[in-house]
């Protein structure tokens, strides 16, 4: 593991430290033993330099003997012995090179050492905790991060596994009806094969964590239903009831789309009377309310199962806006609605785009 | 048939699709298309009157689905199923469809099939006994309704609707609250689709748990349950057995 002390961001504070600790020994030395300036200023520097040197070796002891592989009493102890141990040095070699210098000085060096190397081994005691203290923020942050990011993965996983998949009974369905007008209306076959297309492209290449306008979700809504429309003709009616201060508003991508699809599944396959489905939003302060509906035959007992098409824009809308509720459903007068509640406010937005 | 020609139905809720098939036809001179119709009702009506040689047939369909209504008709007849659902081949084969024609199909293959039916009419004429396999509504999923014809009219019914069922002999009766209801077909078909809210308390009835008001003890190893309406059923020993862990 790197030593923090000489990263960028903790050398500042590195440098702040050992200026303190010369400043002090600097006024120490000078006003209360009344040595001369010089002397008092090379003795400080020395001293401080040293310092600095064996507290920063300190920190590699100190991880060695972390508190997960050794008990308490034994990282104390041997702390102690490494404090002991490093005050020894760092005094022997601050008067190795300060006495060098001034040969004069030794006396005094020797009858000062005893407060030297008490103050000395506070401080090595003291950087050894505080870098005991560093490595715990730094697994604690760590872990916080790695925790959060875990989470932003496990929601974008769940995100992909809803995703929007397209039926493939449409398609296949949607290619029959092409074959059959290749022979009696091919400039149909060929209309229709284009907006097969575009649809495909859509929903093909679309990013279901991405948000896109309301404008766009039913710009493919209507490709798919002028499909639709060609198989079932007349048996399927589309309105659209949306204010203008609607068309620009975010929603996640294909959210609307499966809900169309359930309006077909359950209104048009199962009755041969007309289906009309509306989808129509209005916006409310924060919110948007988009609801679609459709009438249904009540007679018809479905054989097809429900679907897990709702519950899964349940979860999706759960998971991208951290909210629950804003999926309800509705049965009044054979008609079946379901109502979104699309929130507005960006800030409440989780966006899970990988841009 | 006066020219000899060989009657034809088309049972599909999407012109276009019955559209190709007529365009598909006319390479077959020998075959008239008598009617097309757009649901399983119309689809019965229609299989009555004109009593075709063969049938095209989708499955996905309004109101009644292409085995659903199968299940409602009394003689056999030539299928050939046409369909985008490929999931339903297996069921098909059960009810002696001469072929399954996945949507798309093409020409080609279309006159596979019916080659294969026209083969088989010169042969041996149109099967008339019934398959003694009663037709059934595709295995994989549990059964939601259940069509029966009574009185000449046909009556869809919710399962969840259903009280109980009852043996007798290759029929099995359907008890709800608006009458009962004979339907050709076994008691194990039932027990292994109906949801899990059905049970086979005895070798003779299947009850809707939701119906059952109390199960009582006659003497020993000898009980019965008493339904919400007040019937009484026999219930065996496994059978009890079934309800004890149900109920738990």
């Amino acid at each position: 593991m790197e030593n923090p002390l000489v990263k960028n961001n903790s050398r500042t504070y590195l440098i702040t430290v050992i200026v303190i600790m010369g400043l002090s020994f600097f006024l120490l030395l000078y006003f209360l033993f009344d040595t001369n300036v010089e002397i008092s200023i090379l003795d400080s520097l020395i001293t401080s330099l040293f310092f600095a040197l064996i507290s920063l070796s300190l920190w590699y002891p100190t991880n060695y003997i972390s508190l997960d592989n050794y008990s308490l009493e034994k990282v104390i102890l041997n702390n102690i012995l490494i404090a002991i141990v490093a005050t020894s040095l760092w005094l022997y070699l601050s008067y190795l090179i300060v006495t060098t210098i001034f040969h004069e000085y030794e006396e005094f060096f020797l009858y000062t050492s005893i407060w030297r190397f008490t103050i000395g081994l506070l401080l090595f005691i003291i950087s050894i905790i505080l870098n005991y203290v560093i490595i715990y923020y730094n697994n604690f942050t760590e872990k916080v991060l790695s925790e959060s990011n875990f989470n932003a993965l496990i929601t974008e996983a769940e995100l992909k596994s809803l995703k929007y998949q397209i039926n493939p009974h449409f398609l296949f369905n949607a290619l029959n009806s092409i074959s059959s007008l290749t022979i009696s209306n091919p400039e149909k076959a060929q209309e229709m094969s284009i907006n097969l297309s575009d649809f495909l492209r859509k929903t093909l290449s679309g990013n279901d964590i991405k948000k896109i306008s309301l404008k766009e979700e039913i710009e493919s809504i209507e490709l798919y239903l002028k499909i639709e429309k060609v198989r079932f003709e007349k048996r399927l009616e589309f309105n659209l009831d949306i204010t203008e201060e609607c068309k620009d508003i975010l929603i996640p991508n294909m959210i609307l789309q499966p809900l169309i699809e359930n309006a077909i599944k359950h209104g048009v396959y199962e009755s041969s009377e007309r289906v009309e489905i509306t989808l129509s939003c209005r916006r409310k302060e924060n919110i948007v309310e988009i609801k679609i509906s459709n009438n249904y035959d009540p007679s018809a007992v479905s054989n097809i199962g429900e679907g897990i098409g709702l519950s899964n824009i349940n979860r999706r809308l759960k998971l991208i806006y951290q909210r629950t509720n804003l999926v309800s459903i509705t049965k009044l007068d054979n008609i079946f609605s379901v109502l979104l509640l699309i929130p507005i406010d960006d800030s409440a937005i989780k966006d899970f785009s990988n841009e | 048939m006066s020219n000899n020609k060989l009657a034809a139905i088309i049972i599909d809720d999407e012109k276009l699709a019955r559209d190709l098939i007529r365009n598909y036809l006319k390479q077959f001179d020998t075959i008239k298309i008598v009617d097309e119709c757009e649901n399983g009702f119309e689809g019965i009506k229609s299989i009555n009157e004109n009593n075709p040689d063969l049938i095209f047939l989708d499955i996905q369909m309004p109101k009644l689905n292409g085995f659903e209504m199968l299940e409602l008709i009394e003689e056999n007849y030539n299928i050939i199923f046409t369909t985008a659902y490929d999931q339903y081949a297996l069921k098909a084969f059960d009810v002696n469809a001469i072929d399954y024609l996945l949507k798309p199909f093409s020409k080609e293959r279309f006159k596979e099939a019916v080659e294969k039916t026209i083969e088989k009419i010169s042969n041996s004429g149109r099967p008339i006994i019934k398959s003694s396999l009663p037709k059934l509504f595709p295995t994989e999923e549990k059964l939601k309704r259940i069509v029966v014809k009574k009185n000449n009219k046909i009556v869809i019914i919710p399962v969840d609707t259903i009280i109980y069922l009852e043996a007798q002999d290759d029929y099995v009766n359907i008890v709800t609250p608006d009458g009962s209801y004979l339907k050709q077909n076994r008691m194990k078909y039932y027990e292994e689709h109906l949801p899990n809210s059905f049970i086979r308390i005895h070798r003779s009835y299947i009850a809707n748990l939701n119906d059952i008001k109390e199960i009582s003890l006659l003497e020993k190893d000898n009980r019965i349950v008493i339904l919400k309406n007040g019937n009484r059923l026999q219930v065996s020993k496994t059978g009890y057995k079934l309800l004890k862990e149900m109920i738990r």
